[in-house]
């Protein structure tokens, strides 16, 4: 036959998967209820249905497809599955693979998402933090008002976070370059016709307005605490630049505009990310039955950005009220939150919101289903 | 006779009648037990059999004969058993027989339902037209006695009706009755009842007009259904050029009935082809997970296949809507042998709703084994007790009638091995 395929089944793919959450992926019988009720998938060779068949017969080159990365979870799929397949909670774990296929370096790539390492990998920054404070001397309560800089002198801070951060940018630069290679080869290359500025400007606009995450039935309350977690992580970002600037070119005590711009964003970015994450975890729990529990994976990110914004505020709350014993140990957990967060980016969910982009892009340069 | 050379026959459908009636040829004294006012079951309501497209009616005729002709049978309509006790040779049984309203001298005139002034929703044509309270189930019912819904039937309704007929055939002082019955052994034949298709909120059924089941469609294709045997969409009486059949409609789906219900695709094809037959412009298109056309019944997928109006679609249907400012249906499905979303328009959709046991909704009323889908256990059944037909699983009416030849021999070596 002239055109005969041969397909290269790998049974530990399929384990991997079974393993990291998608154990219903072999339930699946092609019915395509799926792609049917699906509301973001494109209308030709529509998600998730061949991706269920995909990772079904262990064809591994399902990680690098663009369109894991169309689906949001909505799990409309998963509540009306037949089969209790979970169609979403599969493709859930089909994008943390493709997480790990572009992380460098690989060996912690597998890591983060298998509990037993969870650990070691808190015990990095813990040690790390632990270890910069020890050579400093500064291991101790300090005396007098409450001062984070005094435990952590601001330029440790600094040199700590922007190492970790750049560690983390270089391993998704990495990881992109090599997925956008691998999106523009067979067997998704499809004509890319778009322009990438114009493009990226209105998949920005996508991710910004949520539309497409608004289009979610089941989970519809879900994308409305993710926007709310997504703009507190905005707002964040832009009190940490700014802090970095007042830091660095202002004097600290006076009271100036960037001060208050600081304060003004600090107070309700912090808010939004806790109110956001708070509702993305009652939901998650309240639709557990019919959309899928959730794997390690998803919940481990969960939790981290939970105690990134819960050790925040509570560093916030003690230093006001002046408790000491609680203040400093909370600003500590904060700061090994934060570094897990961005420093385990790459190889976490949180790298999520780069090869989504990516793939969203991509989907709507080679104009598919956008 | 004593109890112990008596069979009662729970329900007088196929597998019921055919039990009984080979039973009772054979020497046993039977008695037929049928909840509703008729004998037939499900098989009564079908247009056609598959694969030969004939149509049950004169099969009906043959066992109604039989039963006529037979001094051993005898049956109860209205009748439901509400209570067995007892084992092998000397079951006791407690028979509720409801009152009809209308004794042996009904000759099926209709002037009550003339006269009749109050309706009652059809439920032998599955809510797809009204019959007067004082009804006929259908025209080829038997009995050929005429009964009176005394729910519907209120106020000065059954007077009027009574005033009707001059055969002094309605009696409204009927009450119920109970009847005590001591049995050798006793045949299940309770039968199926239909999924309830409003359950699946994302195929339409009871929202979207125009999207009927298809027992409804059987009924709309009857001569002796709603539209005397035109079929005509319910919602504007048109006659439907494009119709969808939505298969596996709660069938193998773990969220409503996770078994396949085994004559849906072949029930599906049939109508396809009759369709095709009452209308030659008609175009029929059937959305499948899998044609299941097992054994023989392949060749009739077959025929099915030469025809060029009827398409089938491998992919099943999730979304059904009403198309805006039209009687229309939108049907969306996948065609997964090219990968591409479709979203079309037809004039009626048929769902191919499945097969519930009639035990998952009214257990026998002795305590038994069950599948959690309601079905019967056989093996687990109690000595001298036998379950026929689609209480064990899902089955056409072929096999059927083959079980229920079964279970009257199992019976009758029951009742011999205690003699």
């Amino acid at each position: 036959m002239a055109d005969e395929t041969f397909i290269k089944p790998d049974l530990s793919f399929v384990k991997r998967i079974m393993a990291a959450g998608g154990d219903t992926a072999k339930k699946c019988y092609q019915c395509d209820t799926c792609s049917v009720v699906c509301n973001l998938t494109p209308t030709s060779q529509p998600f998730p249905r061949k991706e269920m068949l995909q990772a079904q017969w262990g064809l591994k080159e399902v990680v690098k497809s663009p369109d894991i990365w169309l689906c949001h979870q909505c799990s409309d799929c998963t509540v009306l599955c037949p089969r209790g397949a979970k169609p979403g909670e599969v493709l859930g774990v089909l994008r943390q693979m493709c997480i790990e296929q572009y992380a460098f370096p690989s060996f912690l790539a597998g890591k983060v998402g298998d509990p037993k390492w969870l650990p070691l990998l808190i015990a990095f920054p813990v040690l790390l933090l632990l270890f910069v404070l020890n050579i400093f001397g500064l291991m101790r309560i300090p005396e007098g008002t409450i001062q984070y800089s005094k435990l952590f002198p601001t330029l440790l801070v600094d040199v700590i976070f922007m190492g970790a951060a750049a560690f983390a940018v270089f391993v998704f630069v990495n990881g992109v370059r090599q997925y956008w290679k691998d999106l523009n080869v067979n067997p998704w290359k499809v004509k890319v016709e778009g322009n990438l500025v114009r493009d990226l400007i209105a998949t920005l606009k996508d991710i910004i307005s949520h539309n497409r995450f608004r289009q979610c039935e089941t989970t519809f309350a879900r994308s409305l605490n993710h926007l709310l977690v997504f703009f507190g992580f905005v707002f964040l970002a832009v009190v940490t630049a700014l802090a970095f600037y007042r830091e660095w070119f202002e004097a600290h005590d006076a009271v100036t505009n960037v001060y208050l711009a600081m304060k003004l964003l600090a107070i309700p970015g912090t808010a939004a990310l806790l109110y956001g994450i708070y509702g993305i975890y009652q939901e998650r729990l309240k639709n557990a039955d019919k959309a899928g529990a959730g794997t390690y994976f998803d919940w481990l990110f969960i939790f981290v950005v939970a105690a990134v914004g819960v050790t925040g505020l509570f560093s916030w709350v003690f230093r006001l009220i002046g408790i000491k014993m609680l203040a400093y140990p909370t600003y500590f957990i904060h700061l090994v939150s934060v570094f897990f967060l961005f420093f385990y980016a790459p190889y976490s969910k949180m790298a999520h919101m780069v090869y989504r982009t990516v793939a969203m892009l991509y989907a709507r340069m080679a104009k598919r289903g956008f | 006779m004593n109890a112990e050379q008596k069979i009662l026959v729970i329900g007088g459908g196929m597998s019921g009648l055919t039990a009984a009636l080979e039973a009772a040829e054979s020497g046993a004294q039977v008695i037929i037990a049928e909840k509703a006012p008729y004998l037939g079951g499900r098989v009564a309501q079908l247009h056609r059999y598959f694969p030969k497209l004939c149509p049950p009616t004169c099969g009906l005729e043959i066992n109604f004969r039989r039963i006529r002709e037979n001094p051993r049978i005898t049956f109860h309509t209205l009748a439901e058993v509400t209570r067995i006790s007892g084992g092998a040779g000397e079951f006791q049984v407690t028979l509720e027989l409801k009152p009809r309203y209308v004794n042996d001298r009904c000759t099926a005139c209709d002037a009550c339902a003339q006269a009749c002034p109050h309706e009652r929703v059809n439920d032998f044509n599955y809510g797809l037209d009204k019959t007067k309270a004082a009804y006929l189930p259908f025209d080829m019912a038997f009995p050929q006695k005429y009964v009176i819904d005394a729910s519907a039937c209120t106020g000065d309704c059954g007077r009027k009706c009574q005033e009707a007929c001059q055969y002094e055939a309605i009696d409204l002082d009927m009450k119920p009755q109970t009847l005590d019955l001591e049995v050798g052994s006793i045949i299940l034949a309770g039968g199926w009842e239909l999924y309830d298709a409003a359950r699946m909120d994302n195929l339409g059924y009871g929202q979207v007009k125009n999207v009927i089941t298809n027992m409804q469609m059987e009924r709309l294709a009857a001569a002796n259904g709603p539209t005397v045997g035109q079929i005509l969409r319910p919602g504007d009486g048109k006659a439907p050029k494009r119709v969808a059949f939505v298969q596996c409609a709660g069938s193998r789906d773990e969220n409503h009935l996770p078994y396949c219900s085994y004559i849906c695709c072949m029930a599906s094809l049939k109508q396809a082809l009759y369709l095709r037959e009452k209308d030659p412009e008609a175009e029929a298109s059937v959305f499948y997970i899998d044609l299941r056309t097992p054994g023989r019944y392949e060749l009739f997928l077959n025929k099915v296949k030469e025809d060029e109006n009827i398409k089938l679609i491998r992919g099943k249907v999730a979304k059904v809507t009403q198309k805006a400012g039209s009687q229309d249906v939108v049907v969306v499905a996948e065609n997964t042998a090219t990968g591409e979303k479709l979203e079309e328009t037809f004039d009626m959709v048929v769902l191919a709703a499945g097969m519930v046991p009639s035990t998952k909704a009214a257990p026998a009323a002795l305590p038994l084994s069950y599948t959690p889908d309601g079905f019967i256990i056989p093996e687990l059944l109690p000595q001298g007790m036998f379950a026929v037909g689609s209480l064990k699983s899902p089955l056409d009416v072929t096999k059927s009638v083959q079980d229920g030849t079964g279970a009257a021999l199992k019976s009758l070596i029951a009742l011999g091995g205690r003699s």
